[in-house]
């Protein structure tokens, strides 16, 4: 059974925690499609959450076609996004490292970096709109 | 709502019934031996009857020197509080202790109605203090049955354990406690505070009102009394009486061999006169403590923080915001409630108008908006 | 994303100019909110502000001075076992009778009850290890905690209501009292209303918000989308509340700059957008924080109690 976790101080919403880590496990292959999502309930009582937050994350992931609920058997995931090869997944985060050894040494803080990064997804979802 | 009363007076009946057996052995053992020397002592049957103890005076003065004595005398004067605390006990922490402890906010939530809940337990109670106050006083009747044969029942301090006063003063004592448990809303004050009006009315009912339940009667002293004799007196140890009577209560000798004495005959119309008047307190205190339970609404003393804030100048009549932006101290979301269904889960979802839901992809600690080149759209 | 749901649903509690006053007090005044069936809701605010008396006029066990409760839909008068039978409480400090068993606190739930399940009743506290046979008086303040959750929860009445139900708990005890309301609330479908003073945990709790202070709503609406209509704002000293975006709510001003919390829409927010001026997502805390220490409304018009406020910006918060 897949689990979440709940990090308190992130200042991310918990709903969208819980949409990452699923969109997550699912790009490392830790999750398949046809896998059963926990119930609302048991997610709730797991982390000690809102169980409307697990439900908003659930509609979430079924909004962006990750997942889909069957009635009265639980929410299974459907997405048949493959998982990103380990080469590749290699490949990048070696790019990565060098991208972010080239912004510290500019003298860019953590938090520049993050809202960089943040900034550029951003510009390029628009993009793509 | 009977099981539960019963629950929380457990502990009481019990104290109670092991007061009563105590009792009960006490008046075995005494009253035993007091028949055993009533007959030895030659009292039985004709001398009593044809002399009114006249006859018989170092038998009466026998009898009365062991089971009358000065000490047994007192004892039984202190005893007579015994009703009052017996009812303040009970009742006192009837409602007190609930108020005391917060409990009431268990016992009041529950699906019976305050006052249903207090009447039931009213009802149960007194009840049991009835059946208490009849078998205390038929053992104490028994016991003394003897003696009550030298001493009459009119009596102070024999009349008040005969009959059916001993079962009115705990019921009124039990009354008194229970309204003041309701209003002073802790156990030992409320007991306290029922007591000494018990008490008080106890005395003034005993000393000022009784003798003068019916008119007393004035009659000449008897004849077998007009010379020197034993007894011939007034009080409990007089045998017979200064009317020759055993059983009648003199109240006064006056001038002229005149004596103002209550007839023994009037024992029981005097016990119902006294058992009716503390019955009818009873019945009051407790249809009080009803009313006010009914009616009072607030139970918790005001906190501190309310006393020390006054608010005066409340501003009412505040403009209802209902939207986003709205003017006034409240602020209400415009929350369209059918976004909730009852009974499921499925469709909790933002139900801000689309116009106002930020388009903006949710926001991270960090992510900054200063100027509208940032702005996502 | 937002699917409406045509028809409209009975909320759960619905009050109308709520009010009570004791002798000249008012310990509560005009209050008016409302909380969805499904929801769990929080009561936040300091002592003093109200909530119990709030709570204690919902369950029934007090008498509004002015103002009407409803609960699903159903005003009865306050104490009537209609009125009393709707709404499950669990009152501060949990109150049980010490003497009793907890199998006597059953019984007693059974005997005032109509609808209490008693399978329920006894399932939880099997599963919570705590014997039927002990007095309550043995039982750790958690283990009561539980037991007076499950006599709420056994009554079957569709709307809870928790008075500061972890205050006197210990970090462990309250995580599994949260742990077993969360279960209940998926479980079940109940609606709960718990109030708190203890603002930094409720975030992962509740949906539903109603801020108290002073005997007066100052909030009240679904957690999230009030998390997404205000903004903390970072502004220069100098620039007084009128010129904000949106309705200034709390304000706290340094040497050379402002932060403020508003009240704002995003499209209004992305129009004034100025240069060094920084808008950031306000934290739960800090949203219900700002709404407790703005000046109170009353009226008087007296500067708010919190001396670093200067008198300018002050006149402007204030309506």
């Amino acid at each position: 059974m897949f689990r979440f976790r709940l990090d308190g101080s992130s200042g991310v919403p918990p709903y969208l925690q819980l949409v990452h880590q699923v969109r997550q496990a699912l790009l490392l292959g830790y999750l398949q499609e046809g896998d059963r999502l926990p119930t609302v309930k048991d997610v709730a009582a797991d982390l000690v959450i809102n169980p409307n937050t697990v439900v908003k994350a659930y509609r979430q992931l079924e909004h962006e076609g990750i997942a889909g609920g069957r009635p009265g058997q639980g929410t299974f995931i459907t997405a048949t996004s493959s998982p990103v090869p380990a080469q590749t997944q290699q490949d990048l985060r070696a790019s990565l490292e060098a991208w972010l050894r080239a912004a510290q040494e500019a003298g860019m803080s953590d938090e520049a970096v993050t809202a960089l990064i943040a900034a550029a997804r951003h510009g390029m979802r628009k993009e793509r709109v | 709502m009977i099981w539960v009363s019963w629950r929380q007076h457990r502990g009481q009946a019990i104290a109670c019934l092991a007061l009563l057996a105590a009792l009960a052995v006490y008046a075995v053992i005494e009253g035993s031996s007091m028949r055993t020397a009533f007959s030895n002592d030659g009292l039985v049957g004709t001398c009593l009857a044809r002399t009114q103890g006249t006859g018989c005076e170092n038998g009466v003065g026998a009898f009365m020197g062991e089971f009358g004595s000065a000490v047994n005398i007192a004892f039984w004067s202190v005893c007579l509080i015994i009703p009052g605390l017996i009812g303040v006990l009970v009742g006192g922490s009837l409602i007190a202790r609930e108020l005391e402890y917060g409990t009431w906010r268990l016992a009041w939530s529950q699906t019976v109605p305050r006052t249903r809940w207090l009447a039931v337990k009213l009802a149960l109670v007194t009840g049991g203090l009835i059946v208490l106050g009849a078998a205390i006083t038929a053992v104490i009747m028994w016991y003394r049955a003897p003696m009550d044969r030298l001493t009459g029942r009119l009596q102070h301090n024999i009349f008040d354990y005969e009959g059916l006063v001993p079962t009115a003063y705990i019921l009124c004592a039990f009354g008194f406690a229970v309204l003041a448990g309701l209003l002073i809303r802790r156990s030992i004050p409320a007991m306290v505070a029922a007591f000494v009006p018990w008490l008080a009315i106890r005395l003034v009912v005993e000393f000022v009102l009784r003798p003068r339940f019916l008119a007393p009667v004035t009659g000449p002293m008897s004849a077998r009394c007009q010379q020197p004799s034993v007894g011939c007196g007034s009080g409990i140890s007089s045998v017979p009486q200064a009317t020759g009577h055993i059983g009648d209560w003199v109240l006064s000798m006056n001038p002229g061999n005149l004596v103002t004495y209550q007839p023994a005959d009037r024992f029981w119309p005097f016990q119902f006169i006294e058992a009716g008047i503390f019955v009818a307190l009873t019945a009051t205190a407790l249809g009080a403590t009803i009313w006010l339970l009914h009616r009072r609404a607030a139970w918790t003393a005001l906190s501190p923080a309310h006393r020390a804030r006054p608010r005066a100048g409340l501003r009412s009549g505040r403009p209802r915001g209902g939207a986003v932006g709205g003017d006034g101290a409240v602020v209400h979301v415009a929350a369209d409630l059918a976004g909730y269904r009852g009974g499921t889960r499925a469709n909790v979802t933002s139900r801000l108008d689309p116009r106002l839901r930020p388009s903006v992809p949710p926001l991270t600690r960090g992510r900054r908006l200063a100027g509208r080149a940032d702005q996502g759209r | 994303m937002a699917e409406h749901n045509a028809e409209g649903s009975v909320p759960a509690l619905r009050t109308d100019r709520l009010g009570r006053r004791y002798g000249r007090m008012w310990a509560l005044r005009d209050c008016t909110i409302e909380v969805p069936a499904g929801a769990v809701a929080a009561l936040v605010g300091p002592n003093g502000a109200g909530k119990t008396t709030l709570l204690e006029m919902i369950i029934g066990l007090l008498e509004p001075t002015e103002g009407q409760v409803a609960v699903f839909g159903e005003t009865s008068r306050a104490g009537t076992a209609q009125a009393l039978a709707r709404v499950g409480y669990v009152a501060q400090d949990h109150p049980l009778y010490r003497d009793f068993t907890v199998a006597d606190m059953f019984h007693l739930g059974r005997a005032m009850n109509p609808r209490w399940d008693q399978q329920v009743a006894a399932a939880r506290v099997d599963a919570l290890g705590i014997p039927l046979r002990r007095k309550v008086r043995h039982l750790s303040g958690g283990q009561r905690a539980q037991v007076s959750l499950t006599m709420a929860l056994a009554k079957r009445a569709p709307l809870l209501v928790l008075d500061e139900p972890v205050s006197s708990l210990d970090p462990v005890a309250r995580l599994e009292f949260m742990r077993d309301v969360m279960a209940s609330a998926a479980d079940a479908d109940l609606t709960f209303l718990i109030s708190s003073h203890v603002v930094s945990e409720l975030e992962r709790f509740c949906d539903w918000l109603i801020v108290l202070a002073s005997g007066h709503v100052q909030l009240a609406g679904p957690a999230d989308d009030l998390l997404a209509v205000h903004r903390l704002l970072t502004v220069p000293r100098a620039v007084p509340d009128a010129e904000l975006p949106g309705t200034a709510i709390h304000r706290t001003d340094s040497d050379r700059h402002s932060t403020v919390l508003v009240r704002t829409d995003p499209v209004q927010l992305a129009v004034q957008g100025h240069a060094g001026w920084q808008a950031d997502p306000v934290s739960f805390e800090e949203l219900v924080m700002g709404y407790l220490q703005r000046p109170s409304a009353a009226t008087t018009g007296n500067p708010a109690p919190a001396a670093q406020r200067p008198a300018a910006s002050a006149k402007a918060v204030t309506r």
